[in-house]
């Protein structure tokens, strides 16, 4: 008898959620956040923000459903090949801005190198970047300006 | 980076994705850099965006990625703990392929918008693996590229 209330789905995203509770909870343990990834710490000289402040944008209340059909949320709107320019979603990943963006979404190839042995290989890659330059205000409820890139 | 034909029907032949990971407030892959490793001349439709040995995480694949190293059972794509590594990259937009004006209500966001053609050159290095992306790089390789000018929050009203 199927159990109506199993969800593969949501137990898969109950999992991924402990998951990235623990990875967080371990970091600030071990090295503080700076583990997970680098602080947005470039401020602009005309940044009305404290010295030393870090800049910590918000994200858009938008995005997509990524990888399907796992429903991890994500907040950011790729760039369709297929949509009319006029009918693109926000390109930016930062609410509360007003600046210029700029999104790309590029394939290409070159050359990897196991540099232990020397041996090279052609390699694909599709490159999803771009930018935001202008200002926004952070969760700290101040306005700031700075740059970011989209890696 | 992939060993065979890109994209996201391919992730089982995905080995490397470089990116700086969400924050701590949701914001996805952005990391604040230098000033001038942006410029924009938006009336001309030109930007680029130039960045060296920035600090990245290397995912191994987008699965890995966005599932926070946990890997999906569907393709089958196993847990990767993510390693450290530096990328480099010059990012090129120009030559205006289509203007729009846009004014989004239910996103809350408006601005002008233009599509550009877009190169990439970019290099990434890590323990036991280098990549060096095709120089020059192939203007044909863009699939869409966009420039905007936009509000979009309580900058919208």
């Amino acid at each position: 008898m199927l159990d109506e209330s199993y969800n593969p789905w949501k137990k898969f995203q109950e999992k991924w959620l402990s998951r990235r509770s623990l990875i967080r909870g371990a970091a600030g343990a071990a090295l503080g956040a700076g583990l997970l990834r680098p602080k947005f710490t470039y401020a602009s000289d005309e940044d009305d923000s404290e010295d030393g402040a870090c800049l910590n944008p918000k994200a858009i209340p938008g995005g997509v459903f990524a990888l399907k059909p796992f429903g991890i949320f994500v907040h950011h709107n790729p760039l369709n090949p297929a949509a009319p320019l006029a009918n693109i979603s926000d390109p930016s990943q930062i609410t509360d801005f007003d600046g210029f963006v700029g999104l790309t979404h590029i394939r290409g190839g070159g050359t990897g190198t196991d540099t232990m042995t020397g041996a090279r290989s052609q390699l694909a890659f599709q490159a999803d970047m771009g930018f935001s330059k202008g200002k926004f205000i952070g969760v700290d409820g101040r306005v700031h300006k700075a740059t970011f890139a989209f890696v | 980076m992939y060993t065979g034909p890109v994209g996201s029907a391919a992730l089982t032949q995905q080995i490397h994705d470089y990116n700086v990971h969400v924050d701590r407030n949701d914001v996805f892959w952005m990391i604040g850099v230098e000033h001038d490793a942006v410029e924009v001349d938006f009336e001309s439709g030109r930007a680029s965006l130039n960045v060296r040995d920035l600090d990245v995480y290397d995912d191994h694949d987008l699965a890995n990625s966005l599932t926070q190293g946990l890997g999906i059972p569907t393709p089958p794509i196993p847990g990767v703990f993510p390693v450290r590594a530096k990328v480099s990259f010059d990012v090129e937009w120009g030559g205006i392929l289509g203007t729009a004006q846009i004014e989004n209500n239910s996103q809350n966001f408006k601005g002008n918008f233009l599509s550009t053609g877009a190169t990439i050159v970019w290099s990434a290095e890590q323990e036991g693996f280098r990549f060096q992306s095709d120089s020059p790089a192939d203007p044909k390789a863009n699939l869409i590229s966009v420039l905007g000018r936009e509000k979009n929050g309580v900058f919208f009203t």
